[in-house]
């Protein structure tokens, strides 16, 4: 199967499949990588992203590092001439990174955080500063404050073996080595 | 459906069907089920001619691509036999026998209903631009009166505020003023400037019309545009054809060459002390001049109205509505024009830019805006302005950010050609932002995509290159003359390839922008070529027309164009 197809086949289910299949029509315009705001400090290029899965160079697309540098803002979503939904195309392709094992590890590490409390990125001290000077509580009313709505995530965990995907170790609580 | 039918699938359609059989069981007994190679070949069609005699068919249908050209084919056949062939359009991606069926279950017989007319010597042209002018003097040379509707306050549409044309550098005046001049000259042409086109009926041979004039506050054939009252005029307001760049009074003359040479009063600004009535020593100024209505026949009508430029605000990554150093390349044209507001002097914040760059396909090819199309003309204009900035300062630097270029047209990649020698950089790349940087000028940020870099340029001018969109109102002038709007929101042609120039509706025609994005050398092919065929019917005296070519006054906007299957039947 091409490269493409296999996109398709995986982010169509989820998020519409002429969503996903905007990718054939990419005029390699550029609009997306010259403002795309990781790429101004990082080497992601999501012109040639998008490139090289059209050019069928899965391998090279899947093990590459870049995959992981887009912050998912949407700006090249938003300004897109041929709107072509490459945000969540990228998200697609990252979804078949992670099932081969190419998943990074800044993103092991915020998903081990979501099995641990909850949440990608737990409070700290600076906002829940933050959040009193807007007059919130302290605490958000998540988690954080039901400890027990943690136990339903972690069988959720369980059951769709996002524990594997990541390589948790439910002994040591941490990412396995 | 119990009439015994013929059912021919032409190649060109279906490539053959290995579905006669199928079609031919929901037939009545006697039916035929054909293929057939090229029905529209004389040959075939003596073939039809026979099977429909030697078998006592009552109804043939045709399975064919695009049915509306064909039309007129079958004339021979409905000679002979009386009835014309039911025409079914089908591509190969439809059910045949579902499309065959369900279309033989609607079929009436068809036979022409159609009569002869005469022809009213004279034709009615819609816009008074370039392409408007070039019909008219055609239409006016071969003899026949012209009716020359336009809603502006004069003629030469866009090209009067250009300051050159690409490829050649003409300057835009010396070449369009003498077509202008001629308009308003010619004895066959009846000019009516500050008018609208309100209402149409007929068909072709005899369009009734109705126009619309508006006050001008000046009477036209009194005054000799000598500006007295506009130097009196204490109003000032920004210039329409100066894209506000410039100002204007609230009487004006909109620019020096404008024809008619007539001041107009713009009663929305106009304060009312009468000085311009004071000092005119024509007395040609009319306060009292009311809006009134002129009707008029005429046998052909050509659209040519033209385009709007696109609104830069809609992309406002591009800061256009933000930042004072981005403009759009009308604006510049205005700036580099020497009978512009500034005569010619191109200065931005009181210095003549150094470093400029150009922003192509703004609003071109970008669906996210809703138009699909490239327009054509940027990537030839932007490289002529880097010329027209470059006469006026010899050491700026240039830079156009371009998706694709495109330099088609006859001496177009010459041109292209010359400019790269001259020093200007082409880089590949949307840009992507425009943004003020702390010292005042801008940034555009743009991927080098040959690079595969991402990078900011430096720029104290950014020129958006704004793509043609259709003018905002063209729904309602469709629905007035019963036109179709395509999906680029242009004027719809009957057939892109070989009736580009003719409408759904006999006797309308149009040509220019009004049917999509063109340059000046092609609307003027195409305008040329538009007249010729509305002064055909004029010519020969008489039309054929059938009862479903007439216009009915279109009273509500909600009216729809009819469906396609209308057109295709015979």
């Amino acid at each position: 199967m091409e490269f493409v197809d296999e996109i398709i086949e995986t982010g169509g289910p989820i998020l519409g499949t002429e969503h996903i299949e905007s990718l054939r029509v990419c005029m390699q315009c550029g609009k997306c990588t010259g403002g795309c705001p990781s790429g101004r400090l990082t080497a992601i290029r999501t012109r040639k992203l998008v490139l090289e899965a059209l050019l069928n160079m899965r391998d090279e697309v899947l093990s590459s590092d870049e995959l992981w540098l887009c912050t998912t803002c949407y700006t090249c979503y938003e300004r897109c001439p041929r709107n072509v939904k490459v945000t969540d195309i990228t998200r697609t392709i990252r979804n078949i990174a992670a099932k081969e094992g190419y998943l990074a590890l800044s993103h092991r590490m915020a998903s081990s955080y979501v099995v641990k409390t909850g949440h990608a990125v737990p409070i700290n001290d600076a906002n829940k500063e933050n959040r009193k000077k807007l007059g919130l509580p302290e605490v958000p009313p998540t988690t954080h404050t039901y400890k027990e709505a943690l136990q339903g995530i972690q069988s959720l965990v369980k059951k769709t073996g996002f524990d594997e995907l990541i390589g948790f170790d439910w002994e040591t609580m941490n990412l396995k080595e | 459906m119990d009439k015994k039918t013929g059912v021919y699938i032409c190649h060109c359609g279906l490539g053959g069907s290995t579905e006669r059989e199928k079609i031919l069981e929901h037939l009545p007994a006697g039916s035929i089920v054909k293929d057939a190679e090229y029905l529209c070949s004389d040959f075939e069609q003596e073939l039809l001619i026979n099977d429909i005699k030697e078998n006592g068919l009552e109804q043939v249908a045709v399975t064919c691509f695009a049915p509306d050209v064909h039309r007129s084919l079958f004339r021979k056949v409905y000679d002979e036999v009386g009835f014309l062939p039911y025409l079914i359009g089908i591509e190969e991606t439809d059910d045949a026998v579902k499309r065959v069926v369900s279309a033989l279950e609607d079929v009436k017989p068809i036979r022409l209903d159609e009569k002869e007319v005469d022809v009213k010597p004279s034709v009615l042209v819609i816009g008074a631009g370039i392409v408007g002018e070039q019909a008219s003097l055609d239409i006016g040379d071969a003899g026949y009166k012209v009716y020359l509707v336009e809603r502006r306050p004069n003629i030469g549409g866009h090209m009067a505020q250009l300051d050159k044309t690409f490829p050649t550098l003409d300057c835009a005046s010396c070449i369009g003023t003498p077509k202008m001049v001629a308009t308003g000259q010619h004895p066959n042409i009846e000019l009516m400037t500050c008018s609208e086109v309100i209402e149409v009926s007929g068909h072709a041979g005899e369009f009734k019309v109705k126009v619309l004039r508006h006050p001008r506050y000046v009477d036209e054939n009194e005054c000799t545009g000598c500006g007295i009252c506009v130097d009196n005029c204490p109003a000032v307001v920004p210039s329409e054809f100066n894209l506000g760049v410039g100002p204007r009074k609230a009487i004006y003359i909109p620019f020096a060459q404008a024809i008619p040479l007539a001041a107009i009063r713009d009663p929305e600004h106009c304060l009312g002390c009468r000085m311009c009535e004071y000092v005119c020593d024509k007395k040609a100024i009319r306060f009292d001049q009311k809006e009134e209505i002129v009707e008029f026949e005429v046998g052909s009508i050509l659209v040519t109205t033209g385009f709007e430029l696109f609104n830069c605000e809609l992309r406002p990554e591009l800061g256009y509505d933000k930042y004072d150093r981005v403009i759009n390349a009308l604006e510049l044209e205005r700036l580099c024009a020497p009978t512009g507001p500034t005569a010619g002097e191109i200065l931005i914040h009181g210095k003549p830019p150094k470093n400029i760059v150009f922003v192509q396909c703004v609003g071109s090819r970008d669906k996210n805006v809703g138009n699909e199309y490239c327009s054509r003309v940027c990537c030839m204009y932007a490289t002529k302005q880097c010329n027209l900035v470059r006469e006026k300062v010899p050491d700026a630097k240039f830079t156009i950010c371009y998706t694709d270029i495109r330099a088609f047209g006859k001496g177009h990649e010459e041109f292209y050609n010359r400019m790269q020698n001259e020093g200007v950089i082409y880089l590949r790349g949307t840009v992507s932002e425009v943004y003020r940087g702390e010292d005042g000028m801008m940034r555009v940020r743009v991927e080098n995509t040959l690079m595969g870099e991402p990078v900011e340029l430096e720029a104290d001018l950014v020129v958006l290159s704004a793509g043609l969109t259709a003018p905002a109102d063209t729904p309602q002038l469709a629905n007035m003359l019963n036109l179709e709007v395509g999906d680029d929101k242009f004027l719809a042609e009957a057939h892109v390839n070989i009736r580009p120039m003719e409408t759904r509706v006999k006797g309308i025609y149009m040509a220019g922008c009004a049917q999509g994005p063109k340059d000046i050398s092609d609307s003027v092919s195409q305008t040329s070529g538009a007249a010729a065929k509305a002064t055909i019917p004029i010519s020969f005296g008489k039309v054929k027309i059938e009862p479903e070519d007439e216009i009915k006054v279109v009273k509500e906007t909600t009216a729809t164009a009819a469906p396609i299957e209308k057109e295709v039947t015979g």
